[in-house]
């Protein structure tokens, strides 16, 4: 997967066209072949941008910062980045006109250590949901009524007795330094005043300790649920390297396999499974 | 004695060497204003008795009900948690108990994901006119989580980190 020259050639040529402002897209970081995102204004500087499969990082997360509000901005995603950038313009964040998107027919990214992601091994939308132009050959998968592939990690710990994952997940909340690296990283964290930063609500834990960790991650987890599209960029930003995925997967595979509905972000105006309801929903849970 | 208990693994295991003698859980009622909280207020008028474990706070609809309360409800003093709204189609605000539905199970399925019982987590609909029902609902709570002893799990306040 090398889409290098296609996007230097769009880039190059909405710059000379004058339809956009900025184009975000990956560059090598400088060190080692590993990429890091960059957002573009000056049309010389084109031909830094590279695409291979390399390019982890979910660019949607810059549409947040001021360098592109109400700015035209190109755009390059891949296919989880498109469904967080539908949901983006679902929640009215971003305006579709002031975008030009470069979407990726994907065929997954790997680590750092050269491994294809499990996220990209398990990928149900490999196809960009959102585009103006698309780049490789579509899959054709079908994304509103494939079978859904349960993540190995929840199956392995669903199967554990609660003891031992409670001892799992201390650790991991233990080993939080409340950073919010992960909620930053996040397309779509994008409050101005985020609830698990005010320091005075006295509903909020602010310290950094486990139960503040356990209460943070928590709260931004179901934030997230039903919303979030597996894009990984907060375990990548995490410097404490937390299986962040599980609390979201978790989520994601309650809201498949119980309310039927398809993944987030895949149809435009959909807003995710909790701004909706069914009257066949389970009860059995309820007294 | 609490103080070395870190977790809950021994307190799923072995609740009398954890629980103080005369030890009480505290458990965070929720009620929704229009039914359940009509429905205890008539299991008190009826002198229909019931545990005082129960500490009650009374929301307008169940979708009031934010997951932060149990979250934090259950990071800092219940032992366990009941939430209690209108049945299905009797909801004051039409729809909330719908949306809230969904909510609860993914809350619910994500705690006991993370390590907390099954039983800590309780949701039930009680209608104004079901005083009796409430008390038993209570009831269970209570005994459930007097089953489970004391909550350790995700309280340690380790600053010196």
């Amino acid at each position: 997967m090398n889409y290098t020259k296609e996007i230097q050639d769009i880039a190059a040529k909405l710059f000379a066209e004058g339809k956009i402002d900025v184009f975000v897209g990956y560059r090598v970081n400088g060190f080692d072949d590993n990429q890091v995102p960059v957002l573009i204004t000056d049309p010389q500087d084109v031909s830094k941008l590279v695409f291979t499969d390399k390019s982890v990082f979910n660019l949607v997360n810059y549409l947040k910062n001021d360098h592109t509000r109400r700015k035209r901005v190109g755009l390059v995603v891949k296919g989880c980045d498109s469904r967080s950038l539908n949901l983006m313009l679902t929640e009215s964040q971003v305006k579709r006109e002031n975008l030009y998107v470069v979407g990726i027919c994907c065929e997954g990214v790997v680590d750092e250590a050269g491994q294809k992601m499990q996220n990209c091994t398990d990928c149900m939308v490999p196809d960009a949901v959102v585009s103006d132009e698309l780049l490789g050959t579509p899959s054709g998968s079908d994304t509103l009524s494939g079978s859904y592939k349960m993540n190995a990690d929840i199956a392995m710990l669903a199967e554990k007795p609660l003891t031992e994952r409670a001892a799992y997940f201390e650790e991991v909340f233990e080993n939080c330094i409340r950073c919010n690296a992960c909620r930053h990283s996040c397309p779509l964290c994008y409050c101005a005043k985020c609830c698990i930063d005010q320091e005075t609500a006295t509903l909020y834990n602010g310290a950094n300790t486990t139960s503040g960790a356990f209460h943070a991650l928590m709260t931004w987890s179901l934030h997230l649920a039903g919303r979030c599209v597996d894009c990984r960029n907060c375990e990548k930003a995490c410097p404490s390297h937390l299986p962040l995925h599980l609390l979201h997967k978790q989520n994601e595979s309650v809201i498949y396999e119980n309310f039927q509905e398809h993944l987030a972000g895949v149809v435009t105006g959909d807003r995710g499974a909790f701004y909706k309801y069914s009257l066949k929903d389970p009860d059995d849970f309820i007294m | 004695m609490e103080a070395e208990v870190k977790d809950q693994l021994v307190s799923i295991e072995k609740p009398e060497l954890i629980a103080p003698p005369n030890w009480e859980p505290v458990i965070m009622g929720i009620l929704c204003n229009w039914c359940s909280y009509a429905g205890s207020d008539l299991t008190g008028t009826s002198r229909i008795q019931y545990p005082p474990n129960i500490r009650i706070i009374r929301v307008p609809c169940s979708s009031r009900v934010d997951p932060w309360f149990l979250i934090k409800s259950l990071q800092t003093t219940a032992d366990g948690v009941l939430v209690s709204g209108c049945h299905p189609g009797d909801c004051h605000y039409i729809s909330g108990n719908y949306f809230a539905r969904r909510r609860f199970l993914v809350t619910k399925k994500l705690l006991n994901f993370v390590g907390f019982h099954e039983n800590r987590i309780q949701f039930s609909w009680v209608s104004a006119a079901e005083g009796p029902k409430f008390a038993k609902v209570v009831n269970k709570v209570t005994e459930d989580i007097k089953k489970l002893g004391p909550l350790h799990l995700y309280k340690k306040e380790n600053f010196e980190k």
